[in-house]
Formats: C-alpha cells, structure tokens, sequence
C-alpha cells in the first residue's frame, strides 16, 4: 500500500509540525468561530438589554422607595408636630393657671398642677423659678436637690432671653430628688401672683421621651433603617440609639443635614449608600431625619438583581447550548467529510463518500463521490491504456520474427532456386534479410521513416516475388519527411491487408501505392490499393475490433491505430476509404517529430514505472 | 478531544457566571444578623449599678447583632471559685465566645486556656485575665484612672495630709485566708488602679497613704472598713475608693457622720453617687465606661465570630467627673445612661 500511495499523490502535502500550527488551526474551526460569535454577540445583546431593563426599573424603584420614604417621615413630622402643639398647649394651659391664680402658694394651684402631671405620662415636672434661679412653686412632693446650677441650663437662659416659648435640647433633669431623667424642657417667662404682687417668673415644665419614642418607633424603613430628630443645633434629639451615639460608639454625620430644612438625599459617606430624608418642624426648628439602606429599602432592584441574574445565566447557558449543538450540526458533516476525504488521500479511492448534513455539504459530498468516479474510471483507463499499450508492443515483438511469413518466403526461394532463379532468389533473401533487420532494428520503437518505408519496400520486394507479379507498387517520399520518426511496423500489416483481402482475389493486377508526405507539421501517409475493396461494416469494425484480421499472418491494423493512439495521441492514427471494386486507400497521420536519441526517453522511464 | 471540549465549555460558563454574579450581588459589608449566636457574659458580680449598666451596653450590642447573650455573674466579686464555674458551664454549653470580667486575674487564667482549648474565643471585659489565649481586652487603663483620682484627691488636700484607700478583691499583697497558692489572685482592674494611685501619690513626700482596705464587694463591708479606717487614722484629711460598692460605702460614712472635713474621690458613676456628688458629700469621682465596655465586648465577640480582625486592646477611657462639670452635655451623657 504505502508504495502505491506514493505512486498515486507523490506530491501530497506533508503533515505539518509543531503543536503551536495545530492549536491555532484549530482556533480556526468553524465550530469554535461558530460558537464563539453566536454566544457573544446573544450574550451581549442579553447584558445590554438587561442593563438597560435593570436601569430603567432599578430607577422607577428608586423613585419610588424614596417618595415611600418622604411620605412616612412626612407622616412622622405631622405626628410630631401634632405633639409638640400638644406640648405647647399644656404648657399653655399651664401658664394660664399660674398667671391667673390670685396667689401662686394656693392650694388650688398647686392641685390643679398635680392633675395636670396626672393628666399625662410624659411630664415628669412643673415648676416655676424665679428669674433669679429661685424655687417659687412646682409639683406637689418635689424637694429641690442642692447645686442644681440652675441658672446655666439652657431652659433658664433662653427663657430669659426672649418671650417665647423655649425647647430645650435634651437634659438630665437635675433640679428635684428621685431619679435622674433625660427630659426636654419647655419654659417661657411668665407673670405670678405671690401675696397679691405681679411677679415674673419662668414656668418649666419637663416632658420625657416616651411619646416621642413611640412616635419615632412607628417609622419602618426597611430593616434597619431608622429616623431620629434634631433639634435646629444639631443636637440629637432623639435618637433608637441614642446611647450608643452617646457614649461615642456611634456616629450620625449631621452636618449635611443640618444645611437644610427640606431635604431628600442619598449618602455615601459611610460607604454604604443611605437615602436621608430631613424634614422640619416649624414651631420647634426640630428636623425629622429618616435613614433608609439603599439596598434594603430598593427590595425591588434586588428582586430584579437577582431575577436578571438568573435570566442572564439561562439564556447564556442557553444559547452555549444551542450554539454548540449549531455548530456542530454544520460542522460535523464536514468534519466527516474531511475525513472521507482524508481516506481517499491516503489512496483508498474506494472510499464511498456519503455525508449527511446540510444541503451545501451533501452537495459537496456529491460532487466529490462524482469526481471520485471519475478519477476511478481514468484509472482503470490508465491501467487499460498501459496493458494494451504492453500487448501491442509484444505482438510488435512477435511479428519482427513472423514464422508464418519467414517460412513462407523460404518456401517461395526454394522453389525459385529450383527453378534455377538465382538472381530472384538473391533478391529475395537479400530484402528478407533487410526486412528483418529493420523488423528489429536493435529493439528501438521509434526508426526513422526511411527505415520504415524501405522495410514496406522489402515486403513488397518479397510478396511480389511470392505473387508471381500479381501486382505492382510504388513508393513515393517527399525528402524532408524521409528523417522524420515513425512508430515502426505501422506500414507493413496495412500493405499485407490491402495484399491477402484486396489484391489476392482480384483477377486483374494490382496496384499499390504508398506516399508520405509532410502536410501540416504531419507527417501524412497514403496507402492505396486498388483491390476488392470493403464494405462501410468492415470498414468499422476494422477499428473497433469486432473482426480480429483473422489470417494472423500479420500485425493487427487496429494495433497500428492503437500504438499510434497511445503514442502520440487519439487524434492521430488511421482513417480508411474504401469502395467495393474500386479499392482502399489508408491514410495514416501524425505529428512529425525529428529523430532524436533523447525522444526515446520518456517512454522508456514510462516502461520502467508501469513494470 | 471530545472531554477537552467539554471541560472548556464547563469553564466559560463558569466564567461567565461569576463574571454575570458578581456584577449583581456584592457581599453586604455589615455584620449579617440572620444568624443567632451565642454569647456567654460573665461579669464579677450581679449588683451594683456599674454592672448593670455594662449589661445595658451588652444587650444593646445583642439586639443590633441578633446574639443570643447570656448574663452570668456571682453574687460577689471575691467569689472566684464560683466564677470559675460559670466559665465551665459556659464551655460545656458550646458558647461561641465567652466575655469574662475576671475577678482574679490568675484565678482564672487556667479555665480561660481551657476554654481556648475547645475553641471558644475569650473577650477579657473590664478586668483582664492572665492567659495569652483572650482575644482582645475591651476596658479601661485601671493605672490611669487610680492616677487620675490620686491628682484629684491631692490637689482637694493642697498637697499634705494623710489618705486612706479603699480598695476591692484583695491583690497578692494581702494574703488571702483560703488561698493555698501564692499566685497573684487579685483582679487586675483593683491592682492596676491601686499601683496607679500609690506611684502617683508617692510623688508628694507630704501625703501619705496610711491604710488600703479591701472591701469583698459589699457596702455594709465597705461602711465598716471606713468607719474602721477613720477611728483608726483620726488625721485623716482624704479617702480614695476604688470601686463602686467601696465608694458608695465610704460616701455614706461621711454622709452620716457629717465629715466634712474628709475629702473623697470616688469611683464610678450610680446615680446615688451623682447624688452624692451633687451635694457636695464626694468631691470627685473617676468614671470609666461601662456601656460601651458592655456594648463593645459584645460587638468585638460578634467580630471574632465572623472571623475579622479585632484589635488587642479597646481602652474606652476613664473620667474624672466633679460638681463643675457633670451638667456638661457631653458629661451628662456618659454619666446617665438614657434610659426610655
């Protein structure tokens, strides 16, 4: 096999080396580029398209987590601001009472004073200072606790200050004995009667924290969002942890809050993103600030986060899958092919070829089943060429000693010698030994035509003499034809032809002539006999072979038509005209070549490689 | 080929999902509250205010970090034996960290190596225990706040006279009756502020300090000692306490028997002894910060939990709090604790 593979391709490519060509060849593969395109360029639509999805909601859900927000802390602001009116009234009604009371040491202040501490949870004392610091009058069981400093709490001083109506920041409570509390204090300067005199004085009343914890409790802003109050310094208020910002664990970054009174935001400060909302109270400059986790309070662009994840992951997942099975489905008949293919390469021209797949590649598949035939019937053509090509040189062979000729011949000399004809006897052996030596002229194929032609003559020679003049010849040359080359024998089974079917039986004498002659850059050789002649049949299946020129005694026409086919090509060798009694006339055509050694050669390395 | 294939698929989409993953959820960056864990605190005793107000801070911390706290301490703080049980009930109940205020510091070395030994972080709170297992110290520097009241204390006597000291769980100086070993069983906290006060006060050679007393952590104790300590030292112009129960003890004495005369710088912040304060029976007092020691320890335990890097030692600072200053808001907020 491997030596008949290298007859057939032996310029097939050699398999290339080095890993590094291979790998990035088959980077190259129609499945990958396939694969590779189609997912990214699905994958990149999915991603825009879901940026763009997620913008568009992750937006529309911020704008809505934040105008949620803004309502709750509103709705915590309204609250607030209800309470602090609220504050503001019983401080009222406070005042009232004391400013109208005839004296301020009257039992009915002070009972009404006790009901009204009753009367609410959130107020944890009242009293009523000098503007001196003074103690006047205050709930009922109160006993006033030693330096209270008084008179350097912001409750005293800014009661002083205006006329208004103060909230304080929130305080320790520090003025009576029992517990310690955080209070805001609401004091205003007032007018009392003490002994029938106008007196001035502060009213305080303290309020703890528990409304305002409540109230502040309510605002749910996710899980961990919160809302804490300000008072208009920046004091904490309120705050869920308060005491965690005041023993300095926690921070609240109130600066920016404080810049304003009406405010929606996002913070990043502490690197988490926080929406704040800051609204004010009108009477207390107190500021309501609501604090909302941006990803706690924004569920929705997490739900869509997460949604969006899993959809971009499917559809990936999707179209690798879809993109892969493509690829392959388009690729993999080509791949077979390819292999098919590679077969056939390796010299298994039997291969059959029968891919499956996509039109295009089945087509393919087709045409390539078609070439291959072809290929197969030019083989078996090759192969038929060569062994016809063999026979036609053996019987080449075989006729340079034809017995039947050579015995014959001799018979015919003998009986001329009997007959005492020595100078037809000479004449004869002397042509029959030139014929023979150019029969074999040293084995070559190829002879000059001169040789050819005097080797026809010497035939002629030799049958004239052997029928007794039955007929006459002439041979006619023009002189630059007569060193052209010719395939030898070509002449002789012609002449013989046109002597044993055309002249033998004919009664009258024969006439054979043979001319050559250059026409063309062909060498152009005329054979006409005016013999029997021979049917249109005949005369067809001369050439095609169906008669086998049966008398045997010579080379076979058809073999001289088929050397010349081989040898020069199937436009050249024999045409016939016949008619019956008229004659037949061969025309023998083919390119005229010079004699040269070196012509030679071709055909004899095509022996050596068909051997 | 055909696997060769198949792994490098398997890789871009694996690649792809993290790449895809990744751009949508970020790890949240605080300490995540959906899982309950579970922290033992074991404080040095179950009165006073002071601890009380360290529980406040813990449970304020175990309610922002979803922890389930348990709060031990004994009945007194010189119980160390008892003490040393609850840290091994705590070990046998799988806590995930134990937060320990030591009542002796070598006392308890042993049982917190123990306790390292399964794997259960320490948190020394308050008082600091000898063992190099505990994982951070959150408190404040005992030696700065006896030198802190020691300067006070000082400058109230204009440089002369005789102090008395009353102190809490007795240190190695003292020996102990029932202690059959020689190490060092005082608590730290005691120790330090103690060496605290005496390297300051030995600076003026006209002060001397001519008792230290050590209170086993109950006031009727404490009143006793004082009243002991003033029959004993009848020049004696300045007491210092060193802790709350001692303080609130001394306070009283003075209070009952009018002593003017007798300045005194107390330790810690009840509100009796704000009280106290307010009317001039204490001059000073020496706060640290509970709640956040409270607060803290619980927050570090949750760090140490979730695996981050908590610093050795918190010092959560010490105070010198008098009548001047303890309306200052910021001082009003560190002494009451805000309490809805």
């Amino acid at each position: 096999m491997p030596k008949e593979k290298a007859f057939f391709f032996p310029l097939r490519p050699q398999r290339r080396k080095g890993n590094k060509i291979r790998i990035s060849s088959k980077l190259r593969s129609i499945q990958l580029i396939i694969t590779f395109t189609f997912t990214t360029v699905t994958v990149l639509v999915a991603v825009i398209v879901s940026i763009m999805l997620y913008n568009k909601f992750a937006k529309t859900a911020e704008a809505n987590a934040n105008l949620n927000m803004q309502q709750i802390i509103e709705q915590v602001n309204y609250n607030l601001e209800l309470y602090v009116n609220g504050m503001r009234n019983i401080f009222e009604t406070a005042e009232g009472q004391v400013t109208n009371s005839s004296s301020v040491d009257s039992a009915l202040l002070s009972e009404r004073i006790g009901m009204l501490m009753g009367s609410r949870e959130d107020i944890v004392s009242v009293a009523v200072f000098t503007p001196q610091g003074g103690y006047v009058i205050g709930t009922p069981g109160q006993n006033m606790r030693l330096n209270t400093q008084l008179d350097t709490q912001s409750w005293f001083t800014s009661a002083k200050k205006t006329s208004e109506v103060a909230f304080s920041a929130p305080h320790i409570q520090n003025l009576f004995k029992g517990r310690y509390t955080w209070v805001v204090s609401v004091s205003k300067l007032i007018q009392y009667r003490e002994n029938g005199e106008l007196k001035t004085g502060i009213l305080l009343i303290d309020f703890n924290f528990r409304t305002i914890d409540e109230l502040s409790k309510q605002v749910k802003l996710g899980k961990r969002g919160y809302a804490y109050i300000l008072d208009s310094l920046g004091n904490i208020v309120y705050h869920p942890q308060q005491q965690l910002i005041y023993a300095g664990l926690k921070y609240e970054n109130v600066e920016p809050v404080l810049e304003y009174a009406y405010r929606s935001y996002l913070d990043e400060s502490t690197g988490e993103k926080r929406f704040i909302t800051v609204r004010t109270l009108a009477q207390t400059g107190w500021k309501i600030v609501g604090v909302a986790y941006y990803d706690e309070i924004v569920t929705t662009k997490r739900d869509l986060n997460q949604f969006l994840a899993w959809f971009l992951s499917a559809v990936i997942l999707g179209v690798i899958i879809v993109s892969i099975l493509l690829s392959a489905l388009i690729a993999s008949p080509i791949r077979r092919l390819e292999r098919t293919v590679k077969l056939v390469g390796e010299g298994d021209l039997y291969t059959p070829i029968n891919v499956r797949g996509a039109y295009e590649v089945e087509q393919l598949s087709k045409r390539f089943n078609l070439m291959l035939q072809r290929i197969r019937q030019l083989m078996d053509q090759i192969i038929y060429e060569q062994e016809t090509k063999r026979k036609g040189e053996l019987e080449v062979l075989q006729s340079q000693i034809n017995p039947h000729f050579l015995y014959n011949t001799l018979n015919s000399v003998i009986r001329l010698a009997e007959r005492g004809k020595t100078e037809e006897v000479v004449t004869m052996i002397q042509s029959l030994s030139r014929f023979f030596r150019i029969s074999l002229s040293k084995g070559k194929n190829i002879i000059t035509l001169q040789e050819e032609l005097d080797h026809i003559r010497h035939y002629l020679v030799i049958q004239n003499i052997r029928f007794k003049n039955k007929f006459r010849y002439k041979i006619t040359a023009q002189e630059e034809v007569l060193q052209l080359q010719t395939i030898k024998l070509i002449l002789q089974p012609i002449v013989e032809n046109a002597i044993y079917h055309g002249i033998e039986m004919m009664p009258d004498e024969g006439f054979i002539s043979i001319s050559a002659e250059l026409r063309d850059e062909l060498v152009v050789i005329v054979i006409s006999d005016n013999g029997l002649g021979m049917s249109q049949e005949t005369m067809k299946l001369i050439l095609t072979g169906g008669n086998k020129s049966g008398s045997g005694s010579g080379v076979g026409v058809r073999n001289v038509n088929e050397r010349i086919g081989l040898y020069y090509g199937r436009e050249y060798g024999l045409t016939f005209e016949s008619e019956i009694e008229e004659g037949t006339t061969v025309t023998i055509i083919f390119p005229a070549l010079k004699t040269q050694e070196n012509l030679d050669k071709p055909k004899e390395k095509e022996d050596e490689t068909s051997a | 080929m055909k696997t060769k294939r198949f792994w490098l698929t398997l890789l871009m989409c694996a690649g792809l999902w993290t790449t895809v993953t990744s751009c949508f959820n970020s790890a949240p960056d605080y300490i995540s509250t959906n899982k309950t864990r579970n922290i033992h605190m074991i404080v040095k005793m179950n009165r006073g205010d002071y601890w009380n107000t360290v529980k406040l801070g813990a449970e304020a911390a175990a309610q922002e970090f979803n922890v389930k706290l348990t709060f031990k301490a004994p009945d007194s703080e010189s119980d160390i034996d008892e003490q040393i049980g609850m840290v091994q009930a705590s070990i046998k109940q799988k806590a995930d960290v134990i937060i320990l205020a030591a009542s002796s510091y070598m006392g308890l070395a042993q049982v917190v190596d123990q306790a390292a030994y399964y794997k259960i972080p320490v948190i020394s709170v308050d008082a600091e225990v000898g063992s190099a297992r505990v994982r951070t110290y959150v408190g404040s520097n005992g030696y700065e706040a006896g030198q802190k009241s020691a300067e006070r204390l000082i400058e109230l006597l204009n440089g002369y006279g005789e102090i008395g000291i009353i102190n809490f769980t007795n240190s190695s100086l003292n020996e102990q009756p029932e202690s059959t070993s020689t190490v060092d069983y005082g608590a730290r906290d005691a120790d330090e502020r103690e060496r605290g006060f005496l390297n300051y006060a030995a600076r003026y050679p006209n002060v001397h300090v001519v008792e230290i007393s050590y209170t086993s952590s109950n006031i009727t104790n404490a009143e006793d000692l004082t009243q002991l300590m003033l029959l004993k030292h009848p020049k004696l112009r300045g007491i210092a306490t060193l802790n709350e129960t001692a303080s609130q003890g001394a306070a009283m004495v003075i209070k009952n028997l009018g002593k003017d005369n007798i300045k005194m710088v107390a330790f810690d912040s009840s509100p009796s002894m704000m009280e106290l304060l307010q009317e001039g029976t204490v001059q000073a007092t020496v706060i640290q910060n509970p709640f956040s020691n409270g607060y803290l320890a619980v927050k570090y335990a949750v760090e140490v939990i979730e695996g981050m890097d908590v610093p050795e030692r918190v010092d959560t600072g010490t105070k010198l709090i008098d009548l001047d200053n303890m309306l200052w808001p910021e001082n009003q907020k560190l002494l009451f604790p805000f309490v809805r």
